[in-house]
C-alpha cells in the first residue's frame, strides 16, 4: 500500500507545503541576497582567473577535505557529516518536488530501494558522527573551539534530521506490513521493534515522520544563514575563491585602486576578504596554530576574522541606521591596534584553516592604514626612518654595510664591479648585528673554498623589505625594492643567495624579475648543491643529535624543508624533530616586523621561549640548528631567559658546516 | 594661526666625521646633513597647534644639501607652505642667520600678525649655544622663550613650559606674535608613511625666496677645528679577583688615597 506523504493534511498537504517552502526560501533567499550585496560593497579584486586550478583545488578541498583530518577527533566525523548532507540535501529537494507537484511520475526518495539503503547507512554514520562531535564538544573540546549553543543547535537538527529518516523508514515498514533487512537495515530494525503499532497509525506516524523531517529542513534553511552553519553555504565558494598563488600573498589582483593606504573601514576590504567571516566555521584551528595567542599577546586569528563578520553584519544589515548612531571604527573599536600588531605573520594560521581564510593579508591591510595614520609605535617609527634614511634597520651608516668584510681578511668581490655567478644578498642582520658577525664571516669562507664565484653589492644593497612590507608601510616597501633594483642593474649575475629567509622570500616572490631568469636561492639550498656536486670538502664527519627549526619564510612561505635536512644528513649528524616540524613549525616571534616592536607585558611567554622548551624536551639533543639570522638572534635570548644556557645550543647551519670543513 | 617653523639642517653622526685636511671645517667627503632633532620637535608642536587652533604652518629652511627631501617631509606631514631661503650658507653664523630669517619674516608681513608664533629648535648638535632665537626676536621685536616642552595658546596670549636644569620647570605667560626655542613637543613627532612623502614630491612645491644676505655672515673667525684629544688613560687591572684587589689597593695607596 502506497500513501503520498502529504496526504496526512488531505489534500491541504500540498498548500500548506507550498506555503512553508515559500515561506521558508523566500526568508533564505532574501538573506542570502542581503549577505550578497554586503560583499559587493567591498572593493574588487579579482579572484576569477585560473579555473582550471580552482576546480582542482575545490574539489580536493571540499569535497575531500584534507584540512580536516589534520585533527584526527574531527575529520571522519565531519566527513561524514558533510557527505551526508550532500546526500540528504539532494533527497530533501527530490522529496520536496515531489511533494510540491504530487502529478510528477517519479517516486519520493526513499522509495527507491537503493537510495533508501544509502539514507538508512548514512543516518546512522551521521548519528555516530554527531555522538562523537557532541562528546568532543562536552568532554575533550579542544582549545579555542568556539563552543556556541549556535553549535549544539545544529548538531540537534541534525540528529533530528536522521532520526526522522530511520523512524519514517520503520514505521512505513510496520505501514505496509513488510520487511526489508536488506534495503532498509535499520528503518528493518525499527519495525521489528514497533511490530506491534497498528497499521494505520504506522501509516499515520511514517507520514508525521515525513513532514517533521521536511519541516526541520525548512527551519534549518531559515536558520541556516543566521548561524556558524553558514559556513556550509559559504566555505565551498570562500575555497573555490581562495588565493591560488603564493600562500601569504599581498597583492590584489585586477585592480587599478592603490591599496597601500589599506583599510580603514568594512568597504574598504575585499569581496573576498568580507567572505572570510561568513566562510568561518569557528573551529578554531588558527588559535591553536597562532604563536600570538599562545602566547597571550591580544590577537586570535579567529577573533578577527569573527569580529569582521559580526561587525559587517550590523553595521551592513541593520536597515537604515539612524542619525546618530555610532558606527563603531574598524580599527580602534572592532579591532584594536594592538591586536593586529600581535601577528608575526608566521602563516601557520594559513596554513591550517580548514575553509582557506586568508588571516596574513588581512593583518597587513589593516596594519596599512595604521602606517598611514602614522599611529605606529614608537620602536618601530624608528625603525622605520632609519630604513628611509640609511637602507637598514639598525641605523648604521649604509657605508658599514660590508665593514664585516673588512675585519674577516677575506676578498669578497663587488658584484658591482666584476661579474659574478652569485650575487650575495646579505641582509641586515646577517650585515650589521655583532652577534652574527662571525657567522656571516663563516658563511663566506665556506663559499670561497667551495669555489662559488660571488660578491657583494657593498653600500648599494638596501634592506630587501620583506617585514616593512608586513609591517603596513608598503610605500617604504617600494622604494626599498627600487633602490635595490638599481643596484641590481648596474650588477652582473646569474643568481642570488642569501642567508635571510625573509630576504629570500620578499627577493624570489615579490620583485620584478620579468623573465631575467635571475634565480633566488637560499643558502641552505646552496649549500646541498655544493655537497652533492662534491664541491664542499667535509674533512670531518660530524657526531650527535640535532634538531632543526624550519623558518616560516623558508618553510611555510616557501616549501624549502629538505635542502637544509640534508645538509645535516650529510654533515653525519642525527636529525631529531621537534613534535612541530616541516610546515607545522612553530614561529620564532621576529617576523612581520615583531623584531622591531617593545615585548608586550604580561605575556605568558614569548614564542621563541616556547619553542626552546619544546626542543629541551628532546632527549639528548644538545644542539638547535637554525637557517636564519634572526632565529640566533631569538632562540640564543630565549635560551638564556628559559634557563638552558649549557644544556641546548643554538648554531647556525654555516656553523656546523665549517666545522665538517676543518 | 599663523605658524612659522625655521628648520636647520646638522650633520648627520651616524656618518664618521672627520675635519678637513685643509680647512677648519668639516671634511665634506662622508658629511650626510638631517634634520636636527629639535627641529622635528619645533615642526611636532607646530603641526599640533594647528591641528588645535587652525590656520597655517609655513616651514622654512635657508638652502643646504639634502634640504628638499626635508621640507617635503613636513609638507607631507601636514605643513601648509614650504620656504627655502636661497643662497650660499655654509659659511653663515648665527647673528647673520637671524638677520636673514627675519628679514625674510618681515617680508612675509604675517609673521608679526597678532596671532603668529614662530617655531625653532632650541639648539643644534652644532650650535649649542642656540643664539639664532634671541637674535631673530630681537630682529623683529617680540619676546623669545627657549627650551620649551609645552605651548598652550588662549586668545593673544600663550602659557609656555620651560624646562631647567635639575629637572625644573617653569610655567610663563607670553603674548603673541613670539618667538619659541622648542626642545620637545608635547608629543613624539608623528610617523609619516613614504606614499605620502611621495604624493607631495609630486603635488607639491617649494617656495624659493631671495633674500639680500646681510653685509658680513660672519662675525668672528673659526681658526682651529680638532677632534677632542684623549686626557688621562685608564689602568686595566688584570688577573685573579685577589690579585686584582692587591693592585687596587696599591694604586689608591700610591695616589695617598688611603
Amino acid at each position: 500500500m502506497k500513501s503520498d506523504p502529504v496526504t496526512l493534511l488531505g489534500p491541504a498537504g500540498v498548500g500548506v507545503l507550498w506555503l512553508l517552502t515559500l515561506l521558508a526560501f523566500g526568508i533564505f533567499g532574501r538573506r542570502i541576497w542581503q549577505l550578497i550585496g554586503l560583499l559587493r560593497q567591498g572593493r574588487p579584486e579579482n579572484r576569477f582567473d585560473q579555473w582550471g586550478r580552482r576546480v582542482a583545488h575545490f574539489l580536493k578541498h571540499v569535497l575531500l577535505q584534507p584540512r580536516l583530518f589534520n585533527e584526527r577527533s574531527i575529520g571522519a566525523p565531519h566527513f561524514l557529516i558533510f557527505w551526508g548532507f550532500v546526500l540528504y540535501a539532494t533527497c530533501f529537494n527530490w522529496s520536496l518536488l515531489r511533494g510540491l507537484l504530487p502529478f510528477l511520475p517519479i517516486p519520493y526518495p526513499d522509495e527507491v530501494k537503493i537510495v533508501s539503503f544509502f539514507l538508512e547507512i548514512f543516518a546512522v554514520l551521521v548519528l555516530g558522527s554527531l555522538l562523537v562531535a557532541t562528546m568532543r564538544r562536552a568532554f575533550f573540546a579542544p582549545p579555542h573551539l568556539h563552543l556556541s549553543l549556535d553549535a549544539n543547535f545544529i548538531l540537534s537538527l541534525i540528529g533530528l534530521l536522521m532520526l526522522t529518516t530511520l523512524f519514517g523508514s520503520g514505521f512505513r515498514l510496520v505501514a505496509e506490513g513488510a520487511r526489508a533487512p536488506g534495503w532498509s537495515p535499520f528503518g528493518n530494525v525499527l519495525a521489528e521493534l514497533f511490530a506491534d503499532v497498528p497499521a494505520a497509525s504506522a501509516l499515520k506516524l511514517s507520514q508525521a515522520m515525513w513532514w517533521l523531517h521536511m519541516l526541520v529542513v525548512l527551519f534549518f534553511l531559515v536558520y541556516l544563514p543566521y548561524s556558524k552553519h553558514m559556513h556550509l553555504l559559504a566555505s565551498p565558494f570562500n575555497v573555490f575563491f581562495s588565493n591560488r598563488g603564493r600562500l601569504g600573498d599581498l597583492s590584489v589582483q585586477g585592480t587599478t585602486e592603490d591599496f597601500g593606504s589599506g583599510a580603514s573601514q568594512w568597504k574598504e576590504l575585499t569581496w573576498k576578504q568580507l567572505l572570510s567571516g561568513l566562510s568561518c566555521a569557528e573551529c578554531g584551528r588558527c588559535d591553536r596554530a597562532c604563536p600570538a595567542t599562545a602566547s597571550g599577546y591580544p590577537l586570535e586569528p579567529q577573533q578577527l576574522i569573527q569580529k569582521i563578520k559580526k561587525h559587517i553584519v550590523k553595521a551592513g544589515l541593520s536597515g537604515k541606521p539612524a542619525a546618530d548612531a555610532h558606527e563603531p571604527k574598524l580599527i580602534g573599536e572592532v579591532i584594536s591596534e594592538a591586536e593586529l600588531w600581535s601577528c608575526t605573520t608566521c602563516l601557520s594560521c594559513m596554513e591550517r584553516c580548514a575553509v582557506w581564510n586568508e588571516q596574513v593579508p588581512l593583518v597587513v591591510t589593516l596594519r596599512r592604514h595604521l602606517v598611514t595614520q602614522g599611529a605606529v609605535d614608537r620602536t618601530v617609527q624608528d625603525m622605520l626612518a632609519n630604513l628611509t634614511r640609511y637602507g637598514n634597520s639598525f641605523g648604521k651608516s649604509d657605508r658599514m654595510r660590508a665593514k664585516w668584510v673588512q675585519s674577516s681578511g677575506l676578498k669578497i668581490k663587488d658584484a658591482r664591479k666584476e661579474a659574478v655567478e652569485y650575487l650575495w644578498f646579505v641582509g641586515d642582520y646577517a650585515s650589521y648585528d655583532p652577534r652574527l658577525e662571525e657567522i656571516t664571516k663563516q658563511t663566506a669562507r665556506i663559499f670561497q673554498q667551495a669555489g662559488l664565484d660571488f660578491g657583494l653589492l657593498y653600500e648599494a644593497e638596501r634592506n630587501a623589505g620583506n617585514d616593512v612590507r608586513r609591517v603596513g608601510e608598503e610605500g617604504l616597501f617600494e622604494m626599498l625594492k627600487e633602490k635595490n633594483l638599481q643596484a641590481f642593474a648596474k650588477a652582473k649575475f646569474k643568481m642570488i643567495v642569501t642567508t635571510d629567509p625573509h630576504t629570500y622570500n620578499t627577493l624570489k616572490n615579490e620583485y620584478p624579475w620579468n623573465g631575467d631568469g635571475v634565480q633566488v636561492r637560499h643558502y641552505t639550498e646552496v649549500l646541498d648543491e655544493l655537497i652533492q656536486q662534491g664541491r664542499l670538502s667535509l674533512k670531518k664527519k660530524l657526531t650527535g643529535r640535532v634538531t632543526y627549526h624550519d623558518p616560516c619564510y623558508l618553510g611555510r612561505y616557501n616549501g624549502v624543508y629538505d635542502p637544509p635536512r640534508r645538509v645535516l644528513q650529510a654533515l653525519g649528524l642525527e636529525l631529531v624533530e621537534m613534535p612541530r616540524h616541516r610546515h607545522r613549525s612553530y614561529c620564532c616571534g621576529a617576523g612581520g616586523g615583531r623584531i622591531w616592536m617593545e615585548d608586550t607585558p604580561g605575556i605568558k611567554e614569548r614564542p621563541a621561549e616556547n619553542r626552546i622548551r619544546e626542543a629541551a624536551a628532546l632527549p639528548e639533543v644538545p644542539t638547535f640548528v637554525v637557517a636564519c639570522p634572526k632565529d640566533i638572534a631569538m632562540f640564543r635570548d630565549a635560551i638564556k631567559t628559559t634557563g638552558h644556557e649549557g644544556k641546548l645550543a643554538v648554531k647556525d647551519i654555516a656553523e656546523l658546516v665549517a666545522e665538517a670543513m676543518e | 594661526m599663523n605658524l612659522f617653523v625655521l628648520l636647520k639642517m646638522v650633520p648627520d653622526t651616524v656618518e664618521e666625521l672627520n675635519v678637513a685636511p685643509d680647512s677648519p671645517a668639516l671634511d665634506a667627503e662622508f658629511l650626510r646633513f638631517k634634520l636636527s632633532d629639535p627641529g622635528e620637535q619645533a615642526l611636532e608642536q607646530a603641526l599640533l597647534l594647528k591641528e588645535k587652533h587652525g590656520g597655517t604652518v609655513t616651514v622654512v629652511a635657508l638652502d643646504a644639501p639634502e634640504v628638499d627631501e626635508v621640507l617635503f617631509t613636513a609638507l607631507a606631514k601636514g605643513a601648509t607652505r614650504a620656504v627655502k631661503i636661497g643662497g650660499d650658507w655654509s659659511r653663515l653664523q648665527s647673528f647673520a642667520a637671524g638677520q636673514i630669517l627675519a628679514a625674510f619674516l618681515k617680508a612675509a608681513g604675517s609673521a608679526l600678525s597678532a596671532d603668529a608664533l614662530v617655531l625653532l629648535r632650541s639648539q643644534a648638535i652644532d650650535d649649542l649655544e642656540g643664539e639664532i632665537g634671541p637674535y631673530l626676536a630681537d630682529e623683529l621685536g617680540v619676546p623669545y622663550a627657549d627650551v620649551v616642552t609645552g605651548v598652550t595658546v588662549t586668545g593673544n596670549s600663550m602659557s609656555i613650559i620651560k624646562e631647567f636644569a635639575g629637572g625644573l620647570r617653569g610655567e610663563f605667560t607670553l603674548p603673541l606674535p613670539a618667538v619659541l626655542g622648542i626642545q620637545s613637543a608635547e608629543k613624539p613627532p608623528r610617523y609619516v608613511p613614504i606614499a605620502k612623502v611621495r604624493a607631495a614630491l609630486k603635488s607639491a612645491k617649494i617656495e624659493t625666496v631671495d633674500v639680500a644676505p646681510p653685509a658680513r655672515l660672519a662675525r668672528f673667525a673659526l681658526e682651529r677645528m680638532y677632534k677632542p684629544e684623549a686626557g688621562g688613560r685608564a689602568q686595566m687591572l688584570e688577573g685573579s679577583p685577589e690579585a686584582v684587589a692587591d693592585k687596587l689597593v696599591e694604586v689608591l695607596v700610591q695616589q695617598g688615597l688611603i
